[in-house]
């Protein structure tokens, strides 16, 4: 099979009535370009959201509709080449975040991220995937992690984060309530993350554990789009979980991860439902909020204005826009201050949906960072916090690219800072 | 041929045919996608979905369309939001509240409503055929727009054109007798009806689905649509 | 008497000098001749030119020299409305004067005698004045079944409409059925019933429609060929455009109300009694060709408008079929009925579901090899 027969069979597979019907709605008014940080950035009409998912609709119309089928015969419309692949491959996976925030700005509400997930499902069909993007894949197949976290790296970077912070990190607990799942950016890059999490949920007196089975809770194959290695990937978490018998999966600081697990797992794997997911954000919110931890009030007031990040994933994506706000509110009543446009409007960090993992992605995304810095100057915050590792990622990135002041904190390690002995 | 005989083709066979097929081409889009099959939603839900729905629904009607520059991208590109609103507007101020446009209505479901004095509706047609005019000029000089406009979005463009240019001349009498002029926007309205269920001008049925599955998506995560 | 001349006629029932000038300037006048008095078509004064001119003077000589004209008069399918309306014309000095230029040799209603009779002396005529006569029709022509559905004196209408035209100097259709059909013709026209015009093709046909046709109207135009010998100026449904040259609502008295969308709602509501405008109740004004607005009937006394009901569009060919009377002008004229949209719906949704499930096994059939 040729790979753009490949690549039509997914995108066929991906089209039931939920993306027909949406694929019909859209007017090709082109507000969607509006609310792209990339095309915003760089002012590329080929990085309007309607344009990025041009070849699903073509294959939609061409395979499903009387009049794509007549003009297909007629030649007034082509068929889906190779290089047509390369190059929407080169829009998807380098300028597109699929942070979903064009759906907001659609007359017609079209949710044109999850239209723009189908089509990397047919281009990571067709095999058309950044090399790196793909071997990072393939990392996250072979060795559990894409950031090569064995099985023994893990074990030995958290012994060294348990030992360094003088912190308990139960492992392999069965029956415990919660599971906490890290990403390895935090095992790896971030260990103070652990620390903080471990922490906080020590104090609370939480029930967790992690588990060495379900180590890696990133997700590559969601990036990607390919079901099967999201789905993969989204089992060995699932069996860890099965095999602690566990009540709960905390998904930590990981935006992406969060999204496939809690609102797309159980429609790919039934037994999803039988765990409830949650990300860290919520659990802060909770225990902070049942006062089972205690913050100290005004413990970040010194340290110059704060701002917060809106992650895609956790928050426009993820629904977990008020804690954090409750949270800062506490530790900064005075240094917190919101950027515009924010909460669910929020401009994307640019480095998600595997863009960070790209190379040749790099222009854009700090093209479209520079968005960011002008939003966080605008209110002259000295501190960016946020809940998503992978803006973390993109910030301390892109603070260093640019040569920025800033200070990028995660917000579960400003609230273990906080806590109440 | 008489304008009169062209007349009374364009409202009565062609009409009959135009109304038909719409109705049928309508239905078989319609019915093409939502038999399609519809995967069941097993996420677990944070907020409600059908509060979801219901806040979108009435912030995309009562709302956004007043008050479009809360929208951040509105200051980004308003020739869109401006032209798109205003000739939606317009379309509804003369199909819906003006006379004889009623009275089409009123012969087809037979229900009538209240009008608008002609001078209102007038104004209106021309705020729409202006809007129409930019958005056309818009398409062609945008980048975005010239990336994803085809022939299929100017045929559409001029379809829906041909009936309110012929209206407004009608109105005032411009370019032949009143029967030529009621001729010519009959035709171009039978024409447009027959355009309608093949081409994009369908989004007004899809709109529906669309926007409820934006008020499912940001209602089920608990996040403001 | 066809031998005298229209003066001599006039003279001999008493009618001074004066008169006559009047009864020429009046003329003029029906027949829109520009540079005319102005009461009888009444248009504004201030919109006319001094009484006396070129035209009036023409019409004079005409009158004074030309003999009295030959009409011959048939009716087919019809109801004597028109004739009525010509007859109790109560204009005197136009109606009846005008009546008496002219000689009718053949009415079945006017004329005294009957039967075999009467129709020798239509045969007669016809053949005395072949090339000279005026014929009027009033009535539509069936046409079916040989034209089994109107027969006079065992002959049907299309041959005793097709014998007179032959030596007929010009046709003129009064009324909307013998110009266009009327109410024969409406759906389903059981008898094929047809305007003269579409059976009389080698001669020009003036239509005079209406339902009735305006008396002046027809008048005007047979006193113009009495007058001028030729036929007035036609519009392309040859009508003539002195009295169908605008629209009914063009000249409209409560047209100020439809542009202020100032309606009557039903008959007996609040705008009714205003005199607000009548569209809403189905008026067909907009398209109708006739000069109701303006001359009006009994002496200028009234027009259905301004009595309050709409206008039928009665001067308009299909007016009978032409949207419900009360319908509105813009209503379309066929609509479909509650199966016709129920079977394209459910032929559409039908066709749909079908693609819909070739479209489902396409992608299983792709799943299944994957």
């Amino acid at each position: 099979m040729s790979t753009t027969e490949k690549a039509m069979e997914a995108f066929v597979h991906e089209t039931g009535g939920w993306v027909a019907a949406q694929l019909e709605a859209c007017t090709r008014c082109g507000m969607c370009a509006e609310a792209c940080h990339f095309y915003q950035a760089t002012g590329n009409p080929e990085y309007a959201p309607v344009w990025k998912m041009e070849l699903l609709r073509r294959a939609y119309e061409q395979r499903f509709t009387f009049v794509g089928g007549i003009k297909l015969s007629l030649g007034l419309d082509k068929p889906i080449t190779d290089e047509d692949l390369a190059h929407w491959s080169d829009l998807n996976y380098e300028a597109c975040t699929v942070c979903n925030k064009c759906s907001m700005v659609c007359p017609m509400g079209i949710d044109i991220g999850t239209l723009l997930h189908g089509m990397r499902a047919g281009l990571a069909a067709a095999g058309d995937v950044p090399a790196d993007l793909a071997a990072a894949v393939t990392k996250q197949v072979n060795e559990g992690s894409p950031l090569g976290m064995t099985s023994s790296v893990w074990d030995q970077r958290l012994e060294w984060v348990a030992d360094e912070w003088e912190v308990e990190i139960p492992r392999d607990v069965k029956d415990a309530t919660t599971l906490v799942v890290f990403s390895s950016i935090e095992v790896m890059k971030f260990p103070a993350n652990v620390a903080a999490i471990a922490k906080i949920l020590n104090k609370a007196g939480e029930k967790w554990t992690v588990s060495s089975k379900a180590r890696e809770i990133v997700n590559f194959g969601f990036y990607e789009g390919s079901e099967e290695h999201t789905k993969l990937f989204l089992n060995r978490v699932l069996d860890g979980a099965k095999d602690l018998n566990v009540k709960r999966i905390v998904v930590t600081e990981c935006g992406h991860a969060y999204d496939a697990l809690r609102w797309h797992a159980a429609n790919w794997i039934p037994e999803a439902s039988n765990f409830e997911v949650i990300h860290i954000t919520g659990v802060l919110g909770e225990l902070i909020g049942s006062g089972r931890i205690k913050i100290k009030p005004g413990f970040f007031n010194d340290g110059g204005k704060i701002t917060f990040h809106d992650a895609c994933k956790i928050q426009r994506k993820g629904g977990h826009i008020q804690e954090p706000r409750d949270i800062l509110k506490v530790l900064a009543p005075d240094a917190f201050i919101e950027m515009t446009p924010n909460r669910e409007e929020s401009v994307c960090c640019g480095g998600g949906g595997g863009v960070i993992a790209v190379k040749a992605a790099d222009p854009v995304r700090y093209a479209s960072f520079e968005l960011k810095i002008d939003q966080v100057n605008t209110v002259s915050a000295k501190t960016v916090a946020m809940t998503c590792s992978n803006c973390r990622l993109q910030f301390t990135d892109s603070v260093d690219h640019f040569k920025l002041d800033w200070k990028v904190a995660g917000l579960s390690q400003m609230v273990a800072d906080a806590l109440e002995e | 041929m008489s304008s009169q005989a062209v007349l009374e083709f364009a409202r009565g066979p062609f009409f009959y045919f135009a109304l038909l097929f719409m109705l049928f081409g309508l239905a078989y889009r319609l019915f093409s996608v939502i038999s399609l099959g519809w995967s069941k939603d097993r996420v677990v839900p944070m907020g409600s979905k059908s509060k979801g729905v219901v806040v979108t629904f009435l912030k995309a009607f009562l709302i956004w369309p007043f008050i479009p520059w809360v929208k951040n991208t509105f200051n980004r590109n308003p020739l869109i939001y401006i032209g798109g609103g205003l000739f939606h507007l317009s379309l509804f101020v003369v199909v819906i509240l003006g006379t004889p446009h009623m009275l089409v209505w009123k012969s087809l479901i037979g229900l009538g409503w209240p009008t608008l004095p002609l001078p209102v509706v007038d104004w209106m047609a021309a705020v729409g055929i202006i809007a129409m005019v930019i958005l056309l000029i818009n398409r062609r000089i945008h980048p975005v727009l010239k990336l994803i406009s085809g022939p299929a979005e100017f045929f559409a463009w001029l379809f829906v054109f041909l009936p309110m240019i012929t209206g407004y001349m009608m109105t005032h009498h411009i370019g032949g007798s009143y029967e030529a002029l009621y001729a010519r926007h009959m035709i171009t309205v039978d024409v447009l009806m027959i355009w309608i269920p093949l081409s994009r001008i369908s989004h007004f049925v899809f709109y529906f689905f669309s926007r409820a599955i934006h008020g499912q998506e940001f209602g089920k995560r608990g996040v403001a649509v | 008497m066809p031998d005298e001349t229209i003066k001599q006629g006039l003279a001999k029932q008493g009618v001074s000098r004066r008169d006559f000038l009047k009864l020429s300037g009046l003329l003029a006048a029906a027949m829109g001749l520009h540079a005319a008095p102005v009461e009888a078509s009444g248009l504004p004064v201030s919109l006319n030119a001094p009484a006396s001119g070129y035209q009036e003077q023409a019409i004079l000589h005409a009158i004074e020299t030309k003999q009295r004209l030959p009409v011959i008069w048939l009716e087919f399918q019809d109801c004597t409305g028109c004739t009525e309306a010509v007859s109790r014309s109560v204009s005197p000095s136009l109606g009846n004067l005008v009546l008496n230029t002219l000689t009718i040799e053949y009415h079945e209603t006017l004329s005294a005698a009957a039967g075999f009779q009467v129709e020798q002396a239509k045969k007669d005529a016809m053949e005395k004045y072949a090339g000279q006569y005026v014929l009027v029709v009033e009535g539509s022509i069936p046409t079916d079944n040989d034209g089994a559905y109107c027969v006079i004196g065992g002959r049907s209408a299309v041959d005793i409409l097709k014998e007179a035209a032959a030596g007929a100097a010009a046709i003129i259709a009064v009324g909307n059925c013998a110009a266009y059909g009327g109410l024969p013709k409406a759906k389903p026209n059981p008898t094929g019933a047809k305007g003269v015009w579409e059976l009389i093709t080698d001669k020009a046909v003036v239509n005079i429609s209406g339902c009735p046709a305006i008396p002046e109207a027809t008048t005007g135009v047979i006193a113009h060929f009495a007058v001028f010998g030729t036929l007035p100026k036609l519009d392309k449904l040859n009508r003539p455009l002195t009295f169908y040259g605008k629209t009914v609502h063009d000249r409209c008295l409560r047209r100020p109300f439809y542009e202020a969308g100032k309606f009557a709602l039903s008959f007996d509501d609040e705008g009714a009694r205003e005199g607000y405008c009548l569209y809403k109740l189905g008026c067909k004004g907009p398209t109708t060709y006739n000069a109701c607005a303006t001359i009006k009937w009994d002496q200028g006394l009234s027009f259905p408008i301004q009595s309050g009901h709409p206008c039928l569009g009665c001067s308009e060919p299909n007016f009978w079929d032409g949207g419900g009377f009360y319908e509105g002008q813009s209503a379309p004229l066929d609509r479909p009925t509650i199966t016709a949209v129920g079977a394209a719906i459910g032929a559409g949704a039908a066709l749909g579901i079908g693609t819909a499930l070739v479209n489902q096994s396409k992608k299983k059939a792709k799943k299944g090899e994957s």
